[in-house]
C-alpha cells in the first residue's frame, strides 16, 4: 500500500516536472526514435550499403543497453533465428582445406567501406585472428574471444565436432545468443565454402593450430 | 616557411623514434613505451599552428575566430573545450568542438562547409588540417582542468541518451556495436589494447586525451577521426563529419568521463 502511494506521488512529481518544462532524460521510445534518425542521417551510403545500418531482428534483440539482460524468450528467439539461418555448402562437405583456412583465419580484411567503395579483394578475410589466439606461439592475436589453440587436439575431428564448428562460425548466436562473436556466415561476410576451410584449420590434426 | 621546415625536421626525428618504438614495447609492459613517448609529444608542434590559425584573419570574410563562442563567451577559450559537447543557442543544437568550429568557420569566416569537411581529416604524414590544429589549440587551453560536461538543456539530455543507445547498437556484417570492443577490461584486437569505456576510468581516458598525436600517422588526430576509424572497422558506410551520430557518442563518453584532468595532445599508437 505504502509502496503504491509512493509510486503515485512520484508519478505526479514527474508529470509536474514535464509541465514545468524541466529538462530530463527522454524515455526509451523517444531515445530510440532520435538515435535511429541519427544513424540514417550520420552516414553517406548507397542503396546497397544502407543494409549495413538497418538492424535485423536478432541485432535489435542483441543491442541491450547497459546491464539490461536478455529475457529467456528473447534468447530463444535469437537461437531459433540462428538455426534457421544456417546454410550448408553445395558439396555437403563441411571440412575443407586447412591451408586455405589458415590464410583466411589470419586475414582481417574485407567488406570495409571508404569513400563509398568497398575495399577490392578477391575474397573477405575470416577475421579470427583479430579476436582469437590461433597456432601456439603467435603473438599478434586478439583476446576478445577464447583461445582456439589446440582446438582439434582437445575435441577431435568427428563429424559432430565438424558440424558444431561449422555452425558456430556460420552463426555463433545459435550456441550463445547475442555473444560478441559476429555471425560470419549468416551476415554473408563469409561464404559456406570459406567456412569449411576454416573448420579444417580448426580440427585437422595436420593444422598448425593442433601442433 | 621557416616554421614548416622545422616541423619537417622534427617529424624526421619522430619517424626515427617511432621506428625504434616497436622494439621498446616488446617488454611485458606496453605502457612503458607509451609513457616515455608522451614526455616528448610531437603533437605539441601543432598547438602553435592552431594558435596562429585562430588569431589570423582568414576566409572570404577576413575574420579571426576571436568572435567565436565556445560556450563561455566570444573568444573565451580557458576551460571551454572541457565542457563540450554542449548546447548552443545560436544554432539551437548540441555541438562538439569540431562541429562548433565548422559553425564558426562558416558563419564568421565565410568558409564553405563542404570544403572544410572534405579536408577536416588530413592524410597520414601530411602537415595536418586546419581543423585538427585549431581543435588541438583550443583544447590545450583546458589542459590541467577537469572535464565537466553537464547536462542541463533538454537537447543535452537527449544527446546523452542517444549516445548511450548508439554505443550498444549492433548492425552490419560484423554485428558490432561499440560495446563489443569497448565493454570489457583488458581486451585486445590483435595487439591493440581496447579501452573499456563502460568503466569510469576508461571514459575518463577518452574524454581527456583528444585531440591526440597518432604515432602511426605522424599527425594530430581528433575524436571525429577516431570514431570514423572505428566505424570503418565495423564495416559501416562513411561517417559524415560533424553529424549528430558522432556528437551523441562524444556527449555520452565525455559526460561519463567527467572529472578527468585534461591533457592534450594525447599520444596514441
Ligand atoms: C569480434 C570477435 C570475434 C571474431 C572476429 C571471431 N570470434 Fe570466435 N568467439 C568470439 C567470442 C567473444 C566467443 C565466445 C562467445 C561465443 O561462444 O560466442 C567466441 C567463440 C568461438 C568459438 C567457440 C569456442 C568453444 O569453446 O566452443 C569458436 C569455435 C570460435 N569462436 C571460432 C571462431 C573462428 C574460426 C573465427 C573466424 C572465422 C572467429 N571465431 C571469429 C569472438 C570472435
Ligand atoms: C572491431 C573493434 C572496434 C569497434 C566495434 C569499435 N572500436 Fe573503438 N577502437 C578500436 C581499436 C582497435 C582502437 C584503437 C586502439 C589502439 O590504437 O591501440 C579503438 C579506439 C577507440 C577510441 C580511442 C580510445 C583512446 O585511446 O582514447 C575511441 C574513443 C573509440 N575507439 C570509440 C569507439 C566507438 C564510440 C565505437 C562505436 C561507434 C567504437 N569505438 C567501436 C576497436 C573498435
Amino acid at each position: 500500500m505504502k509502496n503504491n502511494n509512493w509510486l503515485k506521488w512520484s508519478a505526479y512529481a514527474v508529470a509536474g516536472l514535464i509541465v514545468a518544462g524541466c529538462a530530463t532524460y527522454p524515455d526509451q521510445a523517444t531515445t530510440k526514435q532520435m538515435a535511429e534518425k541519427m544513424v540514417f542521417e550520420g552516414f553517406t551510403y548507397s542503396a546497397e550499403h544502407k543494409s549495413r545500418l538497418v538492424q535485423d531482428r536478432s541485432q535489435q534483440i542483441c543491442s541491450k543497453i547497459g546491464d539490461e539482460k536478455l529475457t529467456q524468450a528473447e534468447a530463444a528467439e535469437v537461437v531459433k533465428l540462428a538455426r534457421a539461418s544456417i546454410k550448408f555448402p553445395a558439396s555437403g562437405k563441411l571440412v575443407g582445406d586447412w591451408k586455405t583456412g589458415d590464410k583466411l583465419a589470419h586475414n582481417g580484411a574485407g567488406d570495409r567501406i571508404r569513400n563509398g567503395k568497398e575495399e577490392s579483394r578477391k575474397e573477405n578475410g575470416a577475421l579470427c585472428q583479430n579476436c582469437h589466439a590461433l597456432a601456439p606461439g603467435e603473438i599478434n592475436v586478439g583476446n576478445v574471444g577464447p583461445p582456439l589453440t589446440g582446438y582439434g587436439k582437445q575435441r577431435g575431428n568427428s563429424e559432430a565436432i565438424a558440424k558444431y564448428t561449422y555452425e558456430k562460425i556460420y552463426n555463433a548466436w545459435m550456441y550463445f545468443p547475442c555473444s560478441n562473436m559476429p555471425r560470419l556466415g549468416a551476415t554473408e561476410h563469409l561464404t559456406p565454402e570459406q567456412i569449411t576451410h576454416v573448420v579444417a584449420f580448426l580440427i585437422d590434426p595436420q593444422s598448425p593450430i593442433n601442433k | 616557411m621557416e616554421k614548416m621546415r622545422s616541423i619537417g625536421l622534427a617529424l624526421g626525428a619522430v619517424a626515427l623514434f617511432a621506428m625504434a618504438a616497436p622494439a621498446m614495447s616488446q617488454g611485458n609492459d606496453l605502457s612503458v613505451g607509451r609513457k616515455m613517448l608522451v614526455e616528448d609529444n610531437p603533437g605539441d608542434l601543432w598547438i602553435d599552428i592552431g594558435k596562429e590559425l585562430f588569431y589570423q584573419k582568414r576566409g572570404p570574410k577576413k575574420a579571426s575566430l576571436e568572435q567565436c563562442d565556445f560556450g563561455l563567451g566570444a573568444g573565451k577559450l580557458e576551460g571551454a573545450a572541457a565542457r563540450m559537447p554542449r548546447y548552443f543557442a545560436d544554432t539551437d543544437r548540441v555541438e562538439d568542438l569540431e562541429s562548433r568550429l565548422l559553425t564558426c568557420m562558416t558563419r564568421l569566416q565565410g568558409f564553405d562547409r563542404k570544403g572544410l569537411v572534405k579536408q577536416a581529416i588530413s592524410r597520414p604524414r601530411s602537415k595536418g588540417s586546419d581543423i585538427e590544429a585549431l581543435a588541438l589549440y583550443i583544447t590545450s587551453r583546458s589542459n590541467g582542468m577537469k572535464v565537466n560536461v553537464t547536462l542541463s538543456h533538454q537537447k543535452e539530455y537527449d544527446m546523452y541518451k542517444a549516445g548511450e543507445y548508439l554505443f550498444y547498437r549492433r548492425s552490419g556484417q560484423t554485428d558490432f556495436g561499440c560495446v563489443q570492443c569497448h565493454g570489457e577490461p583488458d581486451k585486445r584486437i590483435r595487439l591493440q589494447d581496447l579501452i573499456n569505456m563502460t568503466s569510469k576510468a576508461g571514459a575518463q581516458e577518452v574524454a581527456s586525451t583528444w585531440p591526440a598525436y597518432r604515432g602511426a600517422h605522424y599527425v594530430v588526430r581528433t575524436m571525429q577521426w577516431r570514431l570514423n576509424d572505428c566505424v570503418w572497422q565495423m564495416r559501416l558506410p562513411d561517417l559524415e563529419y560533424g553529424t549528430d551520430y558522432s556528437i551523441a557518442l562524444t556527449t555520452f563518453l565525455n559526460h561519463r568521463g567527467n572529472d578527468a584532468v585534461m591533457q592534450v595532445p594525447g599520444f596514441k599508437r
